[in-house]
């Protein structure tokens, strides 16, 4: 590939996962509306909220951890999406495959963590304690399901995941070839966007909103921007592994938001578990389908 | 006879021990001993070809005791152990010059014998790492067990304490091994490895089973290795400050290394893999698996719960141990490569991390965790190191521990072993978890009033901790530089090699490219900084007292720091399963022993002549009738 055009893709794949991200926080934003029979905001409320909350006038730190906290909860998430390859772009997938997209997805959560921290606040230090015990939780799970996907397809590297599930239609997705897999996987993907029943570490009723709870300005739209990278990144890392990826965008784009439309529907039926309940859960039902998952792949 | 290039170092060390001992009251002992480390460190260098597959080289000393012939010998393996623990030594020396030594001096502390004992340590260690036969790598690893020992208790109090329990495991362990190599010998007919090496093709299964168990015990110990892993952390977490930093980061992978040397390269791990555990489905491979991954977990979970920075370092030694061993346990090319690449990532973010704990003592005088709090505005330096150094621990890109456990997770997955595989990870997170903390209660939060005035630490600390936090960025930039020394050390104990490049390893099953990696990761920070810094208003910045408290005014005098029973919810669920129950059968198997020696005392304090003769005849009837 020429560098050229090398690096107009990884330029490219994170601006792109960016609008599609802000779509899909309209779409969360309408089906909560839906099922609570509002009407719902307008179509470019996600681009309002993000250019309001960087222009306000109070923009309150707390010190150049807190800041730096926010570049890296963003430039994380653009650095793991040019892992993640989308139709017609692969970016740098083939350079670091999904063990390293799993890793390097963690370190907006360490940014926003150290952030966090340097916040001094006991509710902010108390929900990333449960945020890390809830990745804790559906990590586990998550680790399992990637494991199985990996070993049946006999490699690492997401663009050959994708393209060995292509090879046959519909009969070779892993949702169709792996189903228990994909059912522990959709489980441990809904605890992993931190949606209700498993928001333990917003809680905005207990701690004031946890993380969140210093953040003002510019640095609650950093957060903003990392939600929309983070509906992202989930929804296609579940189509590249059981949906066959997209051949073109318009199936792409539509398996990625029916799939994460799944748990957000859901989400905004439940109320909130407590956090040994929602290790009890994960450490039980998806681990459970996730072994005979890969007791079948074996 | 002509001295060798092995001669040369084993010589220099020797004299650095000398002058530790005679000039070691004199004040620039500290310096002159770093310079010395800083010579063995170039005369190890003149042997560097070894790291890059060059031919073993010999020592021109050699004994003959009882027909038996003691050797000296490098090759690359010796050659990788020599040079972490020589760098080891020279950055945690040069880190105690200066500042930390008077203190250290002021508050009654005798520097003769810390720098003599870490003088000892690297000396017998470099004895061990040369043995040429399994009689000196017996000398050699009862005068690495004494130099340790030496180092650890030389604080007194408790430290003295968690010493006499090392001395204690290590002495069983000296046993074990000692059982062994009399094995070996029965059944080779000699200690040199040759012949060992072709013997063990021919040994009977109940014969390499003894075998293993001995060896895999007595050097496990040193290792921590569960369930003999209760000393570690103690002893550790009380030696003096440098030297914490250096047993950290090497000591316990003398362990390792013999396991290497007489498991992996002498028995073979094909032929541990034929040992199967009659009426299961597992091998000793899979049990040796198995152990390692429990010495991840366990531990890990332990630091989780420590309050004091440095007890929380030494535990996720030990857990870091386990990833260690599973790689080379695993032993396909990558894991075996990964299991040893970690042995040299390890060395410098434990040293780093154990520094930058010490740094903070040494300026608040505490590593009590519920005790500090918000100091990255006063040691943003020491935050720097503290936080390269957990990443690298963690196990997170950009830091060179990433790259060690990508490649024994890759050969997990690549085996299809998915409980291992998960076990490994699981380990990952509580170190997440576990580091969070570590960092979180002394760094961030609410700065404590009484250190308001706590300055940065002091130049002399703080360069040899920015030059291993360098190392930990840039070994995680170019594993290559490592990797190239890891293959040849692969090659010499005949495990295969995996194909390895500057910025990662490629394979047909998915490569990894850490240059384009970290690239990109910091081309998105920038990204993410412009975004930041231009597309957002100007931020102010407040005092921490300035913050959301519920409608309530803080004041200095209030509290707002969230750290104790951090991870409360988690704890809701696995707290009960904390039970405490390596220490109870540790204290079973004293009791017992107390027990047993109570009545042999009672037997012959009586000094009951009929009752022993009786006894006696009852023994020779039983004896002849049976």
């Amino acid at each position: 590939m020429a560098p050229m055009e090398l690096i107009i893709e990884l330029l490219l794949m994170p601006l792109v996962a960016f609008v599609v991200g802000m779509m899909m926080v309209l779409m969360m934003r309408r089906i909560a509306a839906k099922l609570q029979r509002r009407i719902g905001p307008p179509f470019f409320q996600p681009l309002y909220d993000i250019v309001k909350l960087h222009s306000k006038q109070t923009q309150i730190s707390h010190g150049l951890i807190h800041d730096i906290g926010i570049v890296m909860a963003m430039g994380g998430y653009i650095a793991a999406e040019t892992l993640l390859p989308v139709p017609g772009m692969t970016g740098i997938a083939e350079k670091g495959g999904i063990i390293t997209l799993l890793y390097l997805m963690m370190i907006p959560s360490l940014g926003l963590a150290l952030g966090v921290g340097q916040c001094a606040n006991p509710n902010g230090s108390i929900g990333i304690a449960r945020a890390l015990t809830a990745m804790l939780a559906y990590d586990i799970p998550l680790v399992i399901v990637i494991f199985g996907v990996a070993y049946a397809a006999g490699t690492t590297n997401l663009v050959d995941i994708i393209a060995v599930q292509q090879a046959g239609g519909f009969e070779t997705w892993g949702a169709v070839q792996m189903p228990v897999l994909a059912i522990a996987g959709l489980i441990a993907m809904h605890a992993s966007l931190g949606k209700q029943p498993f928001e333990i570490y917003i809680a905005p009723a207990e701690i004031a909103t946890g993380p969140m709870v210093e953040m003002s300005g510019k640095y609650l739209g950093g957060l903003f921007v990392m939600q929309c990278f983070q509906l992202y990144t989930t929804s296609v890392l579940y189509v590249s592994l059981f949906l066959g990826g997209g051949t073109t965008w318009f199936d792409f784009l539509l398996k990625s938001f029916l799939v994460l439309a799944i748990p957000v529907s859901i989400a905004y039926l439940f109320p909130r578990y407590r956090t040994e309940d929602l290790l009890r859960l994960m450490w039980k039902w998806p681990v459970m389908l996730g072994l005979i998952g890969v007791a079948f792949v074996l | 006879m002509t001295l060798t290039l092995l001669d040369e170092l084993l010589l220099f060390s020797g004299v650095t021990v000398l002058v530790a001992m005679l000039l070691g009251r004199r004040l620039p002992a500290g310096w002159m001993v770093t310079i010395l480390y800083g010579i063995q460190l170039l005369a190890l260098m003149k042997m560097a070809p070894l790291g890059y597959g060059g031919e073993p080289i010999s020592s021109a000393l050699t004994f003959e005791v009882m027909g038996q012939t003691l050797s000296w010998r490098f090759d690359a393996l010796s050659w990788y152990f020599a040079l972490i623990t020589l760098g080891s030594a020279l950055l945690s020396s040069w880190y105690a010059c200066g500042e930390w030594e008077q203190r250290f001096r002021q508050s009654g502390g005798n520097l003769w014998l810390f720098h003599l004992a870490m003088t000892l340590n690297v000396f017998s260690m470099l004895i061990l790492l040369a043995s040429g036969d399994l009689l000196s790598l017996f000398i050699g690893w009862e005068l690495v067990s004494w130099a340790g020992f030496l180092l650890m208790a030389m604080a007194g109090g408790v430290a003295t304490k968690a010493a006499m329990r090392y001395i204690t495991y290590a002495m069983a362990g000296a046993m074990a091994i000692f059982g062994g190599i009399a094995l070996v010998y029965v059944s080779a007919g000699s200690l040199q490895y040759e012949a060992i090496l072709t013997a063990a093709s021919q040994m009977s299964t109940a014969h390499l089973w003894m075998l293993v168990i001995l060896f895999g015990a007595g050097f496990g110990i040193k290792m921590g290795l569960m369930p003999f892993h209760l000393w570690q952390a103690p002893a550790y977490a009380e030696t003096p400050g440098p030297g914490s930093a250096f047993l950290g980061a090497i000591s316990s992978r003398m362990g390792l290394f013999a396991i290497l040397l007489v498991l992996v390269k002498l028995f073979g791990i094909v032929n541990i893999d034929s040992l199967k555990i009659p009426f299961t489905l597992i091998d000793a491979r899979d049990l040796l698996a198995w152990i390692a991954v429990f010495t991840i977990i366990f531990p890990t979970f332990t630091a989780m719960k420590q309050n004091d920075a440095r007890q929380l370092l030494a535990w996720h030694g030990i857990g870091q141990g386990g990833y260690m061993l599973l790689g080379l346990v695993v032993a396909d090319a990558m894991g075996a490569a990964g299991g040893l690449l970690h042995v040299f990532n390890h060395a410098t973010y434990q040293a780093a991390l154990f520094m930058a704990v010490t740094a903070v003592i040494h300026r608040t005088g505490t590593a009590d965790l519920n005790k500090l709090g918000g100091l990255v505005v006063r040691m943003p330096l020491t935050f720097m190191v503290l936080l390269v150094g957990i990443i690298g621990l963690a196990g997170l890109p950009p830091m060179n521990g990433f790259v060690s456990k990508w490649l024994v997770y890759r050969s997990l997955l690549n085996e299809g072993m998915p409980l291992l595989f998960v076990a490994a990870v699981i380990g990952t997170l509580g170190t997440i978890l576990s580091v969070y903390k570590l960092i979180h209660n002394i760094f961030l939060g609410q700065l404590r009033i009484e250190h308001d005035n706590v300055k940065e630490a002091p130049w002399s600390m703080m360069i040899p901790m920015l030059i291993l936090a360098a190392i930990i960025f840039i070994t995680g930039l170019l594993p290559g530089i490592p990797l190239a020394w890891v293959a040849s050390v692969q090659q010499a104990v005949g495990l295969p090699v995996s194909d390895y490049t500057l910025g990662g390893v490629e394979s047909a099953s998915g490569s990894l490219d850490m240059i384009w990696v970290i690239g990109v990761l910091f081309a998105g920070f920038g990204i993410g900084a412009l975004i930041f810094y231009f597309a957002g208003g100007r931020s102010k910045r407040v005092h921490q007292l300035d913050n959301y408290a519920g409608g309530h005014f803080l004041t200095a005098d209030v509290r707002y720091q969230y750290s104790d029973n951090f991870y409360a919810g988690l704890m809701h669920l696995i707290g009960g399963w904390y039970r405490g129950s390596f220490l109870w059968l540790e204290q079973s198997v004293k009791s017992l022993v107390e027990f047993l020696s109570l009545g042999m005392q009672g037997l012959y304090r009586r000094a009951n002549a009929e009752f022993y003769l009786l006894s006696t005849a009852l023994f020779v009837i039983a004896w002849v009738v049976i």
